[in-house]
């Protein structure tokens, strides 16, 4: 016997997107993790700001220098916060045991998983909007404000984009959320590590190629073009093509592709 | 009328595992079905099947009149109070409805208005602008209902709602489940440990075995198919004590009489062991055999715990 049941037409919210995307921001913002995870962010920038500027008074470093390094750890720093709140997206609810009453309601899980991917990137967001003043500090006076702020945001909202989706696949597929904030973090060193690689390694065809294909490295190369070596945004070019095509790819992929493994986990229920 | 649950041959395999075999079963509307079985029989499973958050391995069911082809339609009609739910400790528990009536299409004004009247309704309103880590356990299963409830389901699935509640918590979060059936009209199924909540709630109950649906009826239709043996208080004129006594043990149906410690007049007898014979036939023939004896029958009471034997009987070596 098959139970064929009564076709009946679907009534879900007009855009569940924007319902889960409200309450996330005010879970995050309202709750309070946000605002400290800011402090501590604004706390590390200030002191970098203050370092920079200091040893710039001193000629120890190029007034372009102190913007460009200023910028970078913000950036990373910014997409550090943004990856670390999608990695706890559904292994988060899976362990707080909030998972299974979301997943009983008739939103797309699409637009679930987008509506936590735009919030955990808010954190990148409000953390460049906290950078701002002090770039504007660093770089005044010699017409660099402008293009440094641009630069930044586009090439930070590309990385943040990136691994935060990075870490909503590991949210999802992870069976416990230390599993997915742990290997997250690692992930995020992986990335970061050939930016500590001496001068002779990331020079030839296959240093290049490393920094290229590196959404993170190749970024930060960019910004560094821009801000210390003064080029115009079209020179280099091609070093935001891997962010660009892993930023905006992995952002539509994600919440697509990940939607049908979201899963209470394995085997549960019995 | 379309029944409001209705499965055919569902399974629920996880790699070797059988978590459900073979449910097949119909409820109707405005039923309050509970569900049995000891730890393991599938009761979270086919729960989990039925609320299309498990997908079946085979057969196939429909809720509300709605094909499990269609979960997101399924979803839209049902309410569903997890076994062992969490909540978000930082939202107050007007927000958590607000939040989850948004998410079932309401709008801003409306989601706000359904969470006051479910909060009213379950005896939070006073408590609505708390954080939710403030409510104690039982606060958070009504809670749990009431989210249940944001949608105005034709189909509640309340999977362990008593589950570590005091008995002022399990006797307040029965009483809503009573109110959802008959005040709402909802079919609810009340999967549960308790007996004695399937007897005074359920309009019908089945019994879950190893994945297998091994018991369907009403209450008193499971005790009499399942034979299970039943005991009862028997009180005679203390005289009569001895020939009480001889009566029943030679009645058909009756499998142990003993004498009540410290009470005198008072026998405690075992009905319905006997192969063959159904209880009723066995009080039957107990309470004629006393009356042939001239025995001065004061009282007979059978015990309550009817739904249990026969859950024993039926469950027994699982």
């Amino acid at each position: 016997m098959d139970v064929a049941g009564v076709p009946v037409p679907a009534r879900r919210p007009s855009s569940g997107f924007a319902v889960v995307v409200e309450q996330e921001l005010r879970d995050l913002w309202i709750g309070g993790r946000g605002l400290a995870l800011m402090l501590g962010f604004s706390v590390l920038i200030s002191a970098i700001a203050y370092l920079t500027a200091t040893n710039t008074a001193l000629n120890f470093l190029e007034q372009r220098e102190s913007v460009n390094l200023t910028l970078q750890v913000a950036v990373a720093v910014g997409a550090l916060l943004a990856l670390l709140a999608a990695a706890d997206a559904v292994s988060g609810e899976r362990e707080r045991g909030t998972l299974e009453s979301l997943l009983l309601t008739p939103v797309r899980r699409t637009e679930w998983l987008a509506g936590k991917l735009a919030a955990a990137l808010s954190l990148w967001l409000v953390a460049f909007v906290v950078t701002v003043p002090y770039v504007w500090f660093l770089a005044r006076g010699v017409g660099l404000v402008g293009n440094a702020l641009a630069t930044g945001f586009v090439v930070g909202t590309l990385i943040a984009l990136f691994l935060a989706s990075v870490g909503l696949v590991l949210s999802v597929l992870a069976t416990s959320n230390r599993v997915s904030l742990s290997v997250a973090l690692l992930l995020l060193l992986a990335l970061f590590a050939p930016t500590q690689l001496p001068s002779s390694a990331q020079r030839g065809w296959a240093g290049d190629l490393l920094l290229r294909a590196n959404p993170v490295t190749a970024g930060e190369h960019y910004v560094g073009k821009i801000v210390v070596s003064g080029h115009a945004w079209s020179e280099d070019v091609s070093w935001l093509v891997s962010p660009m095509v892993a930023g905006i790819a992995a952002a539509i992929l994600v919440p697509l592709m990940c939607a049908r493994f979201v899963r209470l986990g394995r085997g549960v229920g019995e | 009328m379309t029944a409001a649950i209705e499965a055919a041959g569902v399974a629920k395999q996880y790699g070797s595992l059988v978590a459900v075999e073979d449910l097949t079963l119909s409820v109707a509307q405005g039923e309050v079905l509970g569900v049995l079985g000891p730890n393991g029989a599938g009761k979270t499973t086919a729960i989990r099947v039925l609320t299309t958050i498990l997908e079946p391995t085979r057969g196939s069911f429909a809720v509300a009149g709605v094909s499990h082809r269609l979960p997101a339609e399924i979803r839209q009609r049902i309410g569903v109070l997890p076994e062992s739910a969490g909540y978000p400790s930082r939202q107050t528990g007007e927000e958590y409805l607000v939040y989850h009536a948004r998410l079932f299409g309401q709008s801003r004004a409306s989601a706000r208005a359904t969470a006051r009247a479910l909060l009213e309704d379950v005896g939070l309103a006073d408590r609505g602008h708390s954080l939710i880590a403030s409510y104690s356990r039982g606060m958070r299963q009504r809670l749990g209902i009431a989210r249940a409830l944001v949608n105005d389901p034709a189909v509640v699935f309340l999977d362990e709602p008593t589950l570590g509640l005091d008995p002022a918590g399990q006797r307040q979060v029965l009483a809503h489940v009573r109110r959802i059936a008959g005040e709402r009209g909802a079919t609810v199924l009340l999967s549960t440990h308790l007996l004695t909540e399937v007897e005074e709630n359920c309009s019908r109950v089945i019994i879950l075995n190893r994945g297998r649906v091994i018991a369907d009826g009403t209450v008193a239709e499971v005790v009499r198919r399942a034979a299970a043996p039943r005991s009862g208080m028997l009180h005679v004129h203390p005289e009569h004590v001895e020939r009480a006594t001889a009566a029943l043990r030679a009645a058909r149906g009756v499998a142990e009489v003993s004498r009540a410690n410290g009470q005198p007049g008072a026998l405690q007898v075992v009905l319905g062991a006997v192969p063959g014979v159904a209880v009723d036939t066995s009080l039957n023939a107990a309470v004629r055999a006393l009356l042939d004896a001239d025995v001065g029958l004061v009282s007979f009471e059978l015990e309550g715990a009817r739904l249990s034997d026969a859950f024993l009987a039926m469950t027994e070596g699982s």
